[in-house]
């Protein structure tokens, strides 16, 4: 019986092979860069890898992608087997600030640019870093949130993953504009990973322990749409404000119905093109700014309507 | 030993060959020094989890905390290592690991608590700790961790990485204890049956516990390892590595049910596991499809394994 034992087993090795075989792996030809995201599963960074391919096909690039998942260690693994792949460049976006300078390392030991898209690192071998200006976005949401309040209320904050720069400086420009208004109060504040589950974990805990929350800062549209169930749920709806961030297309829906305050737009589409525009630049020689910012817009009921993706 | 069983033992070298070879054929990266250096990297840690799994799993147990524990002797060694040096941050995260290890063992052989049950239970509440103690942020110091250990994580002695010398040497060491000692032999005992063991004098309760201490302290080190390479204490790594190291020591022929499996065996198990990863990025294999691949090797080596059991 040995033979059909040997037969499972390489039949599981052989689906997994064979599912590797349509891409043009022999296109050796064609410039190809690298991509490691954070996670391959948060709509952001869905739309963000969709321009990264699209501004690639238009330059004839191919595009190689490796997942982390939120995992450090499966990060720098993807990236050293990007080098080793040989690609031209590498677009990362690192799951925190620190912990994933190892793969900064490894392509700087090959010679090969790495460009930070939206996270950034503290790592000397990062070539550019292209991002929002995080603490100023921070600032404009608390700024509409304590307008729309009239400059009372409990807030609670629901934070982004510990240790992401990212979060940290959103959550340090809204408290800094929160702290000047005496009369609203962050109560509640937790860090965690972007998810809808979560959202509507930490948003009923924090409505819970404050049944008369004024508003829910998120640090991201995803943990905003679990929010905004549980606020529902707790039928507070328009009583309690949740605020969003990156714009995606379910949450502009969720403001046009009134279910979300405002969101922030980033496009995460255009920061792929940007990404691989700021790659193509450093390519060919040109000079480029360690440092790139990418323009946000306030979304609220006032101009949702022009933002929502056409049917 | 039948010629038939003989050969079946030889399953998961066999896979791994044919995977390599296989590999080989579809890109010629693979067998770059660079990329064979990082597949040894990138399974030094997991090797050494999957040491310490097969040393419970052959006792006839299970350990669901070791991802926990590997994040808390992290933290814990990046802590202490910040107040009192390189050598008493690293004994203490060790030690950190093994009390986790000791404290699962206790339960379980002692108070006859299902091992499924009472890991599941550690590996959430030492999760909890770990958030406790470091505030849930990263734990890298003012300036970092010191220099020395930090190359630790990236450096190489004669040509090969410190990270991988720690799982070689350590695996001529435990496979000597698990199976040239009379204490490794009570354990494959213990695992084979327990009943029949303890009739003929062995003291079960104290190998079941001792299983778990070796899992505690092997995660401990693999967590020391693993803020090595991240640069940094991680309260969030080594989420799912449970999964991994246990997917890893079937794939090496363990049983579930105790009383087989063995080291070195296991170590293939983990190159498996990081040569398929390594394999679907080189090969530029979508990320849904390199979860749908692993999750079907998994499902293929368990079933290897069920059917070389039936004979």
């Amino acid at each position: 019986m040995l033979k059909p034992r040997f037969a499972v087993l390489a039949a599981g090795l052989a689906v997994a092979v064979s599912l590797a075989i349509p891409p043009a792996a022999s296109a050796q030809e064609k410039t190809t860069i690298g991509v490691s995201l954070a996670q391959d599963d948060n709509p952001f960074y869905i739309a963000m890898l969709r321009g990264i391919r699209a501004r690639a096909q238009e330059l004839g690039w191919d595009v190689a992608t490796v997942s982390a998942n939120e995992d450090k260690l499966k990060q720098i693994n993807g990236v050293q087997d990007l080098v080793a792949r040989g690609v031209k460049g590498i677009l990362i976006s690192p799951i925190d600030a620190v912990g994933v300078n190892a793969a900064y390392d490894a392509a700087a030991a090959a010679k090969i640019p790495i460009v930070s898209v939206a996270r950034g690192s503290s790592s000397p071998n990062q070539t550019i870093h292209v991002a929002m200006d995080e603490k100023r976005i921070g600032r404009d949401i608390a700024e509409w949130t304590a307008k729309k309040l009239g400059g009372k209320g409990k807030v609670a904050l629901l934070m982004g993953p510990s240790g992401a720069p990212t979060f940290k400086n959103l959550g340090d420009g809204y408290s800094e504009v929160m702290a000047k208004y005496p009369e609203i109060h962050i109560v509640f504040r937790s860090d965690g990973p972007l998810t809808r589950e979560r959202g509507v974990k930490q948003a009923e805990d924090a409505l819970v322990a404050h049944p008369d929350l004024a508003a829910i800062y998120t640090a991201n549209d995803d943990v905003a749409l679990g929010a905004m169930q549980a606020v529902n749920a707790a039928n507070r709806k328009g009583k309690t404000l949740v605020t969003g961030m990156n714009g995606v297309p379910p949450a502009l829906r969720a403001v046009k119905e009134e279910n979300l305050a405002m969101t922030v737009e980033l496009n995460p589409v255009e920061w792929g093109r940007l990404g691989v525009d700021v790659l193509a630049a450093f390519l060919k020689g040109e000079k480029v700014d360690p440092r790139v910012f990418i323009k946000h817009v306030i979304i609220d009921g006032t101009n949702v309507d022009a933002k929502l993706p056409k049917t | 030993m039948t010629h038939r069983s003989r050969l079946a033992g030889q399953i998961p070298l066999l896979s791994l060959i044919v995977l390599c070879a296989v590999t080989a054929l579809l890109t010629d990266r693979f067998v770059s020094p660079l990329n064979l250096t990082n597949i040894l990297v990138q399974s030094s840690i997991m090797a050494v989890i999957a040491m310490g799994m097969t040393f419970v799993i052959v006792g006839g147990g299970f350990d669901l905390s070791v991802g926990s524990t590997a994040a808390l002797a992290g933290c814990v060694a990046a802590m202490v290592m910040l107040e009192a040096g390189i050598t008493v941050g690293v004994i203490a995260g060790i030690i950190a690991g093994a009390l986790v290890g000791l404290a699962n063992g206790l339960v379980i052989a002692f108070l006859n608590v299902n091992a499924f049950i009472t890991t599941l239970g550690t590996m959430v509440l030492v999760r909890g700790i770990v958030f406790l103690l470091t505030g849930g942020a990263p734990v890298s110091g003012e300036t970092g961790l010191p220099g020395e250990f930090i190359a630790f994580g990236s450096e190489r002695l004669f040509g090969i990485h410190y990270l991988v010398w720690a799982p070689m040497l350590l695996l001529a060491m435990l496979s000597f204890v698990l199976q040239a000692t009379p204490y490794g032999r009570r354990v494959y005992a213990t695992g084979g049956g327990r009943e029949a063991a303890y009739l003929s004098g062995v003291p079960v309760r104290r190998v079941i516990a001792s299983t778990y201490v070796w899992c505690g302290a092997l995660a401990g080190i693999a967590g020391v390892m693993l803020a090595a390479r991240l640069q940094s204490g991680q309260p969030t790594a080594g989420e799912f590595y449970e999964l991994t190291a246990i997917a890893a020591v079937v794939l090496g022929g363990a049983s579930l049910h105790g009383g087989e499996g063995t080291l070195y065996k296991s170590v293939i198990g983990v190159f498996i596991m990081i040569v398929l990863g390594n394999a679907l990025n080189l090969l530029n294999v979508d990320s849904y499809w390199q979860r749908v691949a692993v999750g079907a090797v998994i499902i293929a080596a368990a079933a290897a394994e069920r059917l070389r059991s039936e004979h």
